[in-house]
């Protein structure tokens, strides 16, 4: 039945369409620079969404968790394997993602009669030196951006734009403390729009005009204090004064706790 | 298989193949030869290692670092070829940072002993040709015991624990007996002993064995060459700095007697 073109392409609109569907109820992730090295966010209902994939790269994923473990698995493989084939300065994000898994996640979403990875990717580079860190998105459809101050990953490209914005206001130069704060507010940020872009849509033409969306830290907060409730924030840093080769640490709880207002409180550890 | 975690296991289906087994011709020599050796002291393990490597009678370098930090916690000595013994600390800190990344658990210290066992086992043919033939020490901190640990092992991959110390090498012979009358009537056991008590007789020792064995470098104070002396405890691998063992093999080491 796709055998002619236009309904070749009216089925990967259909597969985008769906795709758009499945990402809608999920949760942002942010990642961005501060003073000593790269911090990466998101909040989770137990499953974790931040990984280290190598030295110096950490992956946000978004998206059908067995997915994104297949897509985990053949970044680490690609990644060791050419560290110790070569070296651990060769394996860069850029070079994983545009000769490694991009083109596996094109071919996917492509493949009509197969089943496309429900995905979206981020991964984040440390630099040699600060300034130098390098952020990579890809959305299901394996087409990617890069970017050197910081990355997001959300419901829509919209959204992902505002977050962005936020961003891009609250984060140059800032310490870990800070920068923590900002994710949060960003994700916060994300996760009300997404909310948002959910009610309008079912609520259809009625009450499309609304209100326009507060960003001040104080609902940004109030937000987060009703969401995280019952999840977990997960954060993750790649520490450039780490000791050692791997750069990646996941931030305990405690240390979380101290850069947060005392009365956020995610249930999960 | 990759979903494992088993690194040796991946490189090995890509068509990788560690020790060679090759005829070694007749007058051909390798570089090897060497003096490690590990002890417990107060705080945890002291490993060292003298910075020599030979060719038969030709001194190929002296600034060799036979005492390689696989992660955080763990350290492996080597003594035997050097080309095999590299190679298998690449293998070894890729395996276990591919473990620990793809199952968000570290490996535990019994299964990193397995692993630098698994790769001796690969490499026996190569070591029993002569071309790759690998006795290093291996140690660690083990969580679950709660202890720094140390292991030395064959070149066919036995694995044995060195309750109170382990030595390999060319010039170990020397030392063992040293250590074993030091442990026994030197007035403290070797666990008994403060970090700097240890450090001095560490660089005793290795000049002990540079005296006898000549595959063992010495300390150049001219060229300002120390050995090589690291600590495991319970809050990682720590490297004694050579500005350190400096004044302390001045004072404690240099004959005064």
């Amino acid at each position: 039945m796709y055998e002619e073109p236009y309904k070749w392409v009216e089925a990967v609109g259909n597969r985008r369409h769906y795709l758009d569907e499945q990402f809608k109820q999920g949760s942002p992730v942010v990642a961005l620079p501060y003073d000593a090295g790269i911090l990466l966010l998101t909040v989770s209902k137990g499953t974790p969404k931040l990984y280290e994939i190598y030295d110096r790269l950490a992956l946000g994923g978004m998206g059908h968790p067995a997915d994104l473990e297949k897509l985990r698995f053949s970044l680490l493989e690609m990644a060791h394997v050419e560290g110790f084939n070569r070296s651990p300065s060769d394996v860069t994000g850029s070079r994983m993602v545009k000769y490694g898994i991009a083109p596996v996640i094109k071919q996917a979403f492509e493949e009509v009669f197969k089943a496309p990875f429900i995905v979206k990717i981020l991964l984040a580079e440390l630099g040699q030196k600060t300034g130098k860190d390098s952020f990579l998105v890809i959305n299901y459809d394996g087409t990617f951006d890069e970017s050197t101050h910081g990355a997001v990953l959300a419901a829509s490209k919209a959204i992902e734009q505002e977050m962005m914005t936020y961003l891009r206001e609250h984060s140059s130069g800032v310490s870990l403390e800070q920068a923590a704060g900002t994710a949060l507010r960003a994700w916060a940020l994300g996760e009300l729009a997404q909310r948002r872009a959910g009610e309008e849509a079912t609520e259809g033409e009625r009450d499309a005009v609304g209100s326009p969306m507060a960003t001040d830290d104080a609902s940004l907060y109030t937000h987060l204090r009703e969401t995280v409730r019952e999840k977990t924030i997960e954060c993750a840093l790649l520490d450039r004064n780490q000791q050692g080769s791997s750069k990646y640490r996941s931030l305990t709880s405690e240390e979380l706790g101290r850069f947060l207002p005392k009365d956020i409180k995610p249930s999960l550890p | 298989m990759g979903m494992q975690g088993d690194f040796f296991q991946l490189l090995k289906e890509q068509g990788y193949q560690l020790g060679v087994a090759g005829v070694v011709g007749d007058g051909q020599e390798f570089t090897t030869a060497t003096t490690i050796l590990a002890f417990k002291y107060g705080d945890g393990v002291l490993v060292a290692g003298d910075r020599r490597a030979t060719a038969g009678n030709m001194v190929m370098y002296d600034r060799t670092d036979k005492v390689l930090e696989i992660d955080r916690h763990s350290v492996m000595a080597i003594a035997g070829v050097p080309a095999t013994a590299y190679e298998m600390v690449r293998i070894l800190e890729h395996s276990f940072k591919y473990y620990r990344r793809t199952q968000l658990q570290e490996l535990s210290f019994e299964g990193k002993l397995r692993a630098v066992s698994k790769l001796l086992k690969e490499n026996v043919a190569a070591a029993l040709a002569g071309t790759g033939a690998v006795a290093p020490i291996f140690a660690g901190y083990d969580f679950e015991q709660e202890t720094a640990k140390i292991y030395f092992y064959d070149i066919l991959g036995a694995e044995f624990e060195g309750v109170e110390y382990a030595v390999s090498g060319s010039g170990s012979p020397t030392i063992r007996g040293i250590l074993h009358y030091l442990n026994t009537w030197g007035g403290q056991p070797l666990s008994a002993m403060s970090e700097e008590q240890a450090v001095i007789q560490a660089l005793r020792l290795l000049t002990s064995a540079a005296e006898f064995d000549s595959a063992t470098g010495g300390v150049n104070r001219e060229a300002n060459l120390y050995p090589v002396i690291k600590f495991i405890t319970a809050s990682g691998v720590r490297t004694m700095p050579d500005r350190q063992l400096k004044p302390l093999f001045e004072t404690k080491v240099v004959r005064h007697v």
